[in-house]
């Protein structure tokens, strides 16, 4: 057991960090062939199969003209939440437990970011055509419309992976360093190139320190508007169901939720297949618990809200909406939700369950699942029943578009395991700084 | 031509000790190198100043203008009136202009950390590749011979494991 063991040296830090990055098991080839291969079989090929079909191959239709493919892309916009807002936050609160855990975190924001857009681009049909969004002089006259809030959204995604690209980048400068004089081949010229002459001199130091900080102030408030703004998406519309003040609050708060949960999985993972035992440890499961459940419980409170203001909204088209949510055709997936994301969340009020890897394991992904079942309700129950009872109908994803869902999982999973192999994956610098200084603990040892 | 002497040291109580003795000898500014940000450098060394607030400060302020002239002057040019409302409206605009704030905001951080840590090294620069795992270097320039001596005694007698004379260009 890690107790029982010498205390952690500083070298023991590089050479367990060196080692994840240059020596590659069996097992990972293994699994970087079954996930390229699932993207490709499961994402990659029925995409270029709607895109040669056109956009009919999805089950999408009248009157629900969006489907799973905008529910994938709020929960991966979700999942990208805690990585880079959690770190911001806890970078300016000075919390120690962050510094084990948070480029992955990080990692997780930038590929949830880069599979969100993916989306996108499946779902509009003819992605060919994107570039239309940008404003820039073309000979149809043709700019975009800044009222829009789809636009307000390409910006704030643009902005936010922008800037989680330089938040994470930022922070590994010194780490690519460290990397770089213990390297060779390719993996130098890389390092070389991507630290940029780092040395680690008291003015770099100082730099880095007011750099990074600003960029965690800026990041911050740009977090909670993305997510803010993709609300928007649905609340600016009339649909009963989706007209609701409370949506930008509830996105946030479901967003930092399900990203928080998928920060447990992936620090389960890297814990047990890259031998980081003695770096991620119970303590940062126990906070990363008392978080979860704090948002749960939040996350409760607004969707009992939504509930009461649309009861209390009085019309008939927001009690229909209401009465289908909770006993129609997706009645079962609503009460799903409630169970994975809102009941079983509270066990987590106790400690033992909180300092417990596999459970914390089931749970953080049975959150995930509630979540995606979330954002797949909010899009499918409310366009189902809009004002008039002849325009209702029943949406059922259709082959392509569930094939499409699992391979964006797929490519989540390939992005990150190459990431794993080039960044690393928990920072250097920052665990240093939690361990005791080199002579205090020669010291301590020796008295 | 000028070298630098660099002393090696196991832990940053003596490095930053070091550093304030060659100072007081009226050695040019002396440099620390670190695995990790050491405390109380400011203390020692001097205050440091960093221009990096003024980057993020202006390109914030830059942003936020350009985005809301992207949007009103798109709203100007390409006039798409709708239900009789302002052709230039506030509440939507303002969102375009706190984006644009912000995405300038940290590009030019990034522009004033380049700067100012003098980023990206064009030649090589005096380094001893132990600082990026467990030890604490204090570097620096020397013109002469006695002048070495002088340092290298003094990175001795404060504790250092090792002091090495490195040329510039080395």
């Amino acid at each position: 057991m890690p107790t029982e063991e010498k205390p952690l040296q500083f070298a023991d830090v590089n050479n367990d960090i060196v080692r994840s990055l240059v020596v590659t098991g069996r097992n990972y080839y293994i699994t970087l062939g079954i996930a390229m291969f699932v993207a490709l079989a499961c994402f990659f090929f029925p995409w270029f199969y709607q895109l040669y079909y056109g956009i009919g191959a999805a089950g999408m239709n009248h009157p629900t003209v969006w489907g799973t493919y905008l529910a994938s892309f709020i929960f991966w916009i979700g999942l990208s939440h805690s990585g880079t807002l959690l770190s911001c936050v806890l970078h300016i609160t000075n919390s120690e437990w962050r510094k084990a855990m948070y480029r992955s975190a990080e990692a997780m924001t930038l590929f949830s970011l880069l599979v969100a857009a993916t989306m996108v681009m499946v779902h509009v049909g003819r992605p060919w055509f994107i570039h239309w969004a940008a404003p820039y002089p073309n000979q149809m006259g043709l700019w975009p419309n800044f009222k829009s809030p789809l636009l307000f959204d390409v910006m704030a995604i643009t902005t936010y992976l922008t800037g989680s690209l330089i938040f994470i980048y930022m922070g590994s400068i010194p780490d690519f360093a460290a990397v770089r004089d213990r390297t060779s081949g390719w993996r130098r010229h890389l390092y070389v190139l991507l630290s940029l002459g780092w040395r680690g001199t008291d003015t770099e130091w100082h730099r880095l320190g007011w750099a990074y900080t600003f960029l965690a102030v800026l990041i911050i408030p740009l977090a909670v508007s993305v997510h803010s703004i993709v609300s928007w998406d649905f609340a600016m519309s009339i649909v009963p169901g989706l007209h609701q003040t409370i949506f930008a609050p509830y996105f946030v708060v479901g967003a930092i939720y399900s990203g928080t949960a998928g920060i447990v999985t992936v620090m389960f993972v890297l814990r047990k297949y890259m031998n980081f035992e003695h770096l991620i440890t119970q303590l940062h499961f126990d906070n990363l618990g008392k978080l979860l459940l704090f948002l749960s419980l939040l996350w409760t409170y607004i969707n009992m809200l939504e509930l009461f203001t649309g009861w209390y909204s009085g019309t008939s088209a927001e009690y229909e909406q209401i009465k289908y949510k909770l006993t129609g055709f997706y009645a079962p997936l609503y009460w799903e939700m409630i169970l994975f994301c809102a009941v079983a969340p509270l066990l987590m009020f106790s400690t033992k369950f909180r300092t417990s890897f596999v459970p914390m394991l089931v749970l953080s992904i049975a959150i995930n699942i509630g979540m995606y079942t979330e954002r797949f309700l909010i899009i499918a129950t409310t366009l189902s029943r809009q004002y008039l009872p002849d325009a209702w109908g029943v949406y059922v994803p259709s082959l392509v578009e569930i094939s499409i869902l699992v391979g964006s999982l797929a490519v989540f999973v390939t992005l990150f395991l190459i990431f794993v192999k080039i960044f690393p994956s928990v920072s250097i610098y920052e665990v240093k700084e939690t361990m005791p200084q080199p002579r205090k603990r020669e010291a301590s040892l020796e008295s | 031509m000028s070298s630098n002497a660099l002393g090696l040291f196991g832990d940053p109580v003596s490095a930053l000790a070091a550093a304030g003795t060659l100072k007081d000898a009226g050695f040019a500014r002396p440099e620390l190198m670190s695995p990790i940000p050491i405390h109380g450098v400011e203390e020692v060394l001097g205050p440091k100043k960093s221009v990096i607030r003024r980057f993020t400060l202006f390109g914030a302020i830059f942003g936020g203008l350009g985005g809301f002239a992207l949007a009103a002057g798109t709203a100007v040019l390409y006039v798409h009136p709708t239900g009789g409302r302002p052709i230039i409206t506030f509440p939507p605009f303002l969102i375009i202009t706190y984006e644009m704030t912000i995405l300038f905001g940290i590009l030019a951080t990034v522009l004033g950390f380049l700067i100012s840590a003098r980023f990206p090294a064009i030649r090589e620069r005096v380094y001893a590749p132990e600082t990026a795992v467990d030890k604490f270097a204090v570097t620096v320039t020397c013109d002469n011979e006695d002048t070495f001596s002088r340092a290298a005694a003094i990175l001795r007698a404060a504790g250092a494991e090792e002091v090495r004379n490195i040329r510039e260009g080395e």
